[in-house]
């Protein structure tokens, strides 16, 4: 097991190179930061100087070794457009942004375990018509339009939530929904299946056939086992929570490293860009592990898989 | 005894309203501008802001009203259908390609050949896509170029991936043994042998994709690195509609309403392909 | 003594206290929460690149001349300042204000303007140090007068208020530069409390502030920094704000029917015109008579209504306000038949092709859709735009000169005219030709060697009459050649305040967003 964990870090740690690789490689590519940062009638040499004075002179593979160098022992550059070093603009931001993906997981969970199991137990019911359109037009709309219609809605039209940044809990509902409506579809499916083939198997019909109570059934010996398969996903839902965050947070002003990132690409802020993928790939690949260990834990057959 | 009229089983179950959006999404993007109720682009400033039809001083002559610049709403989302078709069918068929090409090779040869693509595969899958998308937007010039190869780049990996698993699994198969006794070279082997058997894998795994590329092009172009004006996209239309939320409701809702109906019968589609094909691909 | 005489005794001896307690301003007292829309990157003057950066060093800093609220230029800190001619070499000749104190308590003298100056021109330092290349030394006579002298006439000097800022050098020599970046002192009316990133800035009341009359009435200050337009408004109109700045155009309307809520519009200074290459023989628009169609074919006015919902304010060469404004100068009127004779009268009676860079990322609002339809009147009176959208950085590096190629068609550009308002840098930015190295035409496409003589003479012009003078007859050659772009609108800009708050708009520095006269109701 522990050999087990030690590969897939291993494999995590290359992945995490290799990103900031190719991160590096293309926001350097990506276009000038200083013609961004200066006036529009800067003199050439102003350009050159502000260009040594960032080391963008440089050949790339030595940028690049700078860049390591320097991230290895915590420093990732100051900003190019803010006077504060990356590392600490992206830290402040990246809680808010677990935060948000986090409720987004639990606003698609909320959603599609009730869901997942009426449509297993009462398969053509009304709840199972509702769930499944409900699911179906999750995958179907972009996050930042539900956002934009959730702030329509809700804020402009009816007033009761506020159309901006991070304060409390009325703060969060609307980028919640907007960004973990998506995943619904694809989780209901998973809990339904996973219902339905429980629901077949022999220990359920005893306890049927013992008198035991339907309710209790379904939601205390059915759903534990079907929750199973859902718990191993989640690691991989949340990495998509943190995919989505980039636009959601956009919209919502939601001070997270989402909305960071998106802002310093446009304004070629590269080591805020790169601070930022890097971190958010480090989550990446820690959800993706952990899914490969609970499926490690559940399902002993895959462990030998490459 | 009496004559039962049936419906023949290959034809029961057919999502006809999806195939019916699909159908008028098609018939838009193919017929080009003859088929357009009004300019796509005409700019008609007296008369901008002006709602559907059906609300006070709407007009049908702007069925779903017109934008701040006073151009038609509606021949605009025909017009944008043009650009999710061309951006959606170039980049499944490329990231397909690519991707079914790639999971082939590896998942046959094995060795060093498939770890370098799974250390791909993985690194790619450790940068968020649509981060990965923007910057690679922000290198080139934004464009519908630009807007395909970065698709193709963000989801060759999955179509490599599951293919890869399917040639596996394939490849300790009788068959392919006998052939290799038999002398049949390796290309032979790929393209007779286990191309025809993934097949059907890959045009699941390009239905169920339609929605999701159309999704992606429109949040790059919403942020504003995807299709360029003059260039119509519904993920564009939102992006300009939204600094006058409070005035248009129409103009953020109708292309809206436009990408969900044609994801919507795409998913629908696909999920009805895939049950009739290969219903193991559940789990997508 | 009798009565009388008590009274007269008693009534003198009040008026003179009132009089002396008049004197001795009121100290601030209150709190006020207002919000920006942009925010600074740089809190010091010298390293500052972005006009935006004076929304907060605006409120600190301050220079020896400004506009007051009607665009007049006032001697600040400078008591008195004059230009002379020494040996045929300009010196500008200023005396200080005595008694003006920073945030710090140490006295402003002339060295601090040393030393300011000498961080101004420091390459390393500061992003304009060209702008000071002109001067050739900083004269100390006394504590409070100093004489700048000049190797030739630079009118930039005199339109840019002085160019100056008041930094403390004791100050500077006691912290270091990083602190005196990140804990800025200044002698102006708000001293620096605390700043957060994207956050919001702290500002208090200097009790000891020079000016006794204008000056704010409210003590601590909250500047909240909220881009996006819905959060804004609904701030306001919650009340977790009580000013902003930026109210949206399309909502502007609203705002000045609501109850309560007294609101002001303000031209902002940054002057947005379409740039067109003339230069080469190649391109139809080296032809005069096709500019001068481009500018009968757009109907700016209309534009200005529907897409800016009418915050914009047309000007012909030189906005109203500015130096050199003459308002028998009339701009292009919407003339679509006569751009079309013109055209056919230049070779063109069929319209051509021709790319159309429009700036998509905004930096003021709508001005994407400005383009647009821009665009769209030029296409429609026959000059077919094949409109290419530029985010920033693609749309900055495009209109530079000091790369390969340049402008091949028109452009979407702007190039302020600052506050109270002087075209001479942007003239010579723009309608100047391109002297590689030389300052000239940074982003020009147009060559006219009449211009460029006027354009280099008004440069070296430091006298306000002369300037104003030159200003009107370059202002007149330049429109009937529609030569360096045409021109198109300036934005208006509206601020919205709760009827508790007391605001006077004061232009610089900050570009309208200066608090210098902010209170709250007694």
């Amino acid at each position: 097991m522990s050999r087990f964990l030690l590969h897939r870090l291993l494999q995590g740690l290359v992945s995490i190179v290799g990103a900031s690789i190719v991160i590096f490689l293309i926001s350097r590519l990506s276009g000038d930061p200083v013609q961004i940062l200066l006036p529009s009638d800067a003199t050439p040499e102003m350009i050159a100087e502000t260009r040594r004075t960032l080391g963008l002179d440089l050949p790339l593979w030595h940028q690049y070794v700078i860049f390591a160098w320097d991230a290895l022992r915590g420093d990732f550059g100051r900003s190019y457009r803010w006077q504060m070093p990356a590392l600490r603009l992206i830290l402040d931001r990246l809680p808010a942004t677990i935060l948000l993906a986090v409720c987004g997981l639990i606003f698609s969970v909320a959603v599609a375990v009730p869901v997942g199991v009426l449509s297993a137990v009462r398969p053509g019911g009304w709840t199972d018509r509702v769930g499944r359109i409900f699911a179906m037009l999750g995958q179907a709309m972009p996050a930042f339009w539900v956002g934009l219609l959730l702030i329509l809605l809700f804020a402009v039209q009816l007033n009761w939530l506020p159309a901006f940044g991070y304060g409390g809990v009325s703060h969060i509902i609307m980028p919640a929904i907007a960004l973990g409506w998506y995943p619904v579809a694809a989780q209901t499916r998973i809990v339904r299946s996973a219902m339905r083939d429980v629901l077949d198997s022999d220990y359920i019909r005893l306890s049927r056939a013992l008198g035991t109570p339907e309710r209790w059934i379904v939601w205390k010996y059915a759903l534990r086992n079907a929750a199973v398969p859902l718990l191993t996903m989640l690691g991989v839902y949340f990495a998509a929570m943190l995919g989505g965050a980039f636009v959601v947070e956009t919209i919502f002003a939601w001070p997270g490293v989402g909305r960071t990132v998106v802002e310093a690409v446009f304004s070629r802020d590269f080591p805020v860009v790169q601070a930022g993928v890097l971190f958010t790939s480090i989550l990446f690949v820690l959800s993706n592990l952990l899914v490969d260990l609970t499926y490690g834990i559940v399902d002993p057959r895959i462990r030998d898989d490459r | 005894m009496t004559v039962r009229r049936r419906i023949p089983l290959w034809l029961r179950g057919v999502p006809w309203l999806a195939l019916l959006v699909l159908a008028v999404v098609g018939i838009c993007a193919i017929g080009g501008d003859d088929i357009l109720p009004a300019d796509p682009n005409q700019l008609n400033l007296a008369d901008a802001f002006r709602p559907p039809f059906w609300a006070a001083n709407g007009s049908v002559g702007n069925p779903l009203g017109t934008d701040n610049l006073g151009r038609d709403i509606l021949s605009r989302i025909l017009a944008g259908s043009r650009i999710s078709v061309i951006v959606a069918a170039y980049a499944i068929v490329f990231s397909g390609g690519i991707g079914a090409l790639a999971g082939l090779v590896a998942g046959y040869f094995g060795g060093v050949v498939d770890a370098v693509l799974m250390r791909l595969i993985e690194i790619q899958q450790s940068i968020p896509s649509i981060a990965l998308a923007l910057i690679i937007a922000a290198a080139l010039e934004p464009g519908l170029s630009t807007v395909i190869f970065v698709i193709v780049l963000t989801y060759w990996a999955w179509y490599a991936r599951i293919i890869r698993g399917e040639v596996m699994t394939l490849k300790g198969r009788d068959y392919i043994a006998f052939a290799r006794v038999a002398g049949v070279g390796t290309p032979t082997i790929l393209m007779r042998h286990l191309l025809p058997n993934i097949f059907n894998t890959l045009i699941v795994l390009a239905t169920l994709q339609v929605g999701q590329v159309i999704l992606f092009e429109a949040s790059l172009s919403f942020l504003g690195l995807g299709i360029q004006q003059p260039d119509i996209s519904w993920g564009l239309m939102l992006a300009d509609a939204r600094q006058y939320i409070t005035n248009a409701w129409w103009a953020i809702t109708m292309p809206g309403i436009a990408i969900m109906l044609t994801c919507l019968s795409a998913n629908v589609f696909g999920d009805w392909l895939r049950d009739r094909l290969d219903p193991r691909l559940r789990q997508l | 003594m009798n009565h009388w005489r008590i009274s007269v005794l008693a009534a003198l001896l009040a008026s003179i206290t009132a009089g002396a307690a008049a004197q001795i301003p009121k100290p601030a007292t209150g709190n006020l929460t207002i919000a920006f829309a942009a925010e600074a990157t740089m809190l010091d003057p010298a390293k500052s690149s972005a006009g935006v950066d004076q929304y907060f060093f605006g409120q600190i800093y301050e220079q020896l001349v400004r506009p007051d609220p009607s665009l007049k230029r006032v001697n600040w800190l400078a008591e008195s300042w004059s230009v002379e001619d020494e040996g045929g070499k300009p010196v500008i000749d200023v005396h200080l204000r005595q008694g003006v104190k920073f945030h710090t308590g140490d006295t402003l003298t002339s060295d601090d303007f040393a030393f300011a100056y000498n961080r101004l021109r420091d390459n390393k330092v500061s992003k304009w140090s060209h702008l000071q290349a002109s001067v050739e030394a900083f004269e100390i006579v006394d504590p409070y007068h100093f004489r700048i002298h000049f190797k030739q006439g630079d009118g930039s000097y005199v339109a840019d208020n002085l160019q100056l800022w008041a930094m403390s050098k004791a100050y500077f020599d006691r912290v270091g530069d990083e602190t005196f970046g990140n804990t800025p002192v200044g002698t102006g009316p708000w001293k620096f409390v605390s700043r957060t990133i994207k956050e919001d800035l702290k500002l208090e009341a200097f009790d000891d502030y020079w000016n006794p009359t204008q000056r704010p009435t409210v003590k601590n200050l909250t500047i909240k920094i909220i881009p996006e337009d819905l959060t804004r408004v609904a701030a306001f109109k919650t009340g977790a704000v009580d000013w902003i700045d930026s109210v949206p155009p399309s909502m502007v309307e609203e705002f000045r029917k609501m109850p309560g809520v007294t609101t002001a519009s303000y031209v902002s200074p940054n002057n947005m015109y379409i740039a067109m290459d003339a230069i080469d023989d190649a391109v139809p628009m080296h032809d005069v008579r096709v500019r001068q169609a481009a500018a009968y074919a757009i109907d700016v006015d209309a534009i200005i209504k529907s897409v800016l919902f009418g915050q914009g304010e047309r000007y012909a060469e030189v906005g109203k306000g500015e130096i050199g404004y003459d308002s028998d100068l009339k701009p292009y009127p919407y003339d679509p038949k006569k751009a079309r004779a013109l055209l056919a009268e230049a070779g063109y009676p069929r319209g051509f092709d021709i790319p159309c860079y429009n700036l998509t990322t905004q930096r003021e609002p709508y001005q994407k859709e400005m383009g647009e339809a821009v665009f769209a009147y030029l296409s429609a009176a026959g000059i077919r735009c094949k409109v290419q959208g530029q985010e920033y950085g693609a749309w900055i590096s495009f209109g530079r000169r000091d790369r390969p190629g340049h402008i091949d068609g028109f452009y979407s550009n702007m190039w302020g005219h600052g506050l109270p308002g002087d075209p001479g840098t942007p003239w010579a930015g723009h309608v100047h030709t391109y002297v590689p190295g030389a300052g000239w035409g940074i982003t020009s496409v147009h060559s006219d060697p009449e211009l460029d003589a006027l354009i280099e003479q008004l440069k070296a012009t430091m006298d306000l009459p002369e300037r104003d003078a030159l200003i009107r007859k370059i202002a007149r050659i330049k429109h009937d050649r529609v030569a360096g772009g045409l021109t198109t609108y300036r934005p208006i800009v509206t601020f919205a305040w709760h009827d508790n708050v007391t605001f006077v708009g004061w232009p610089t520095p900050g570009f309208w967003r200066n608090l210098q006269q902010i209170g709250l109701k007694q």
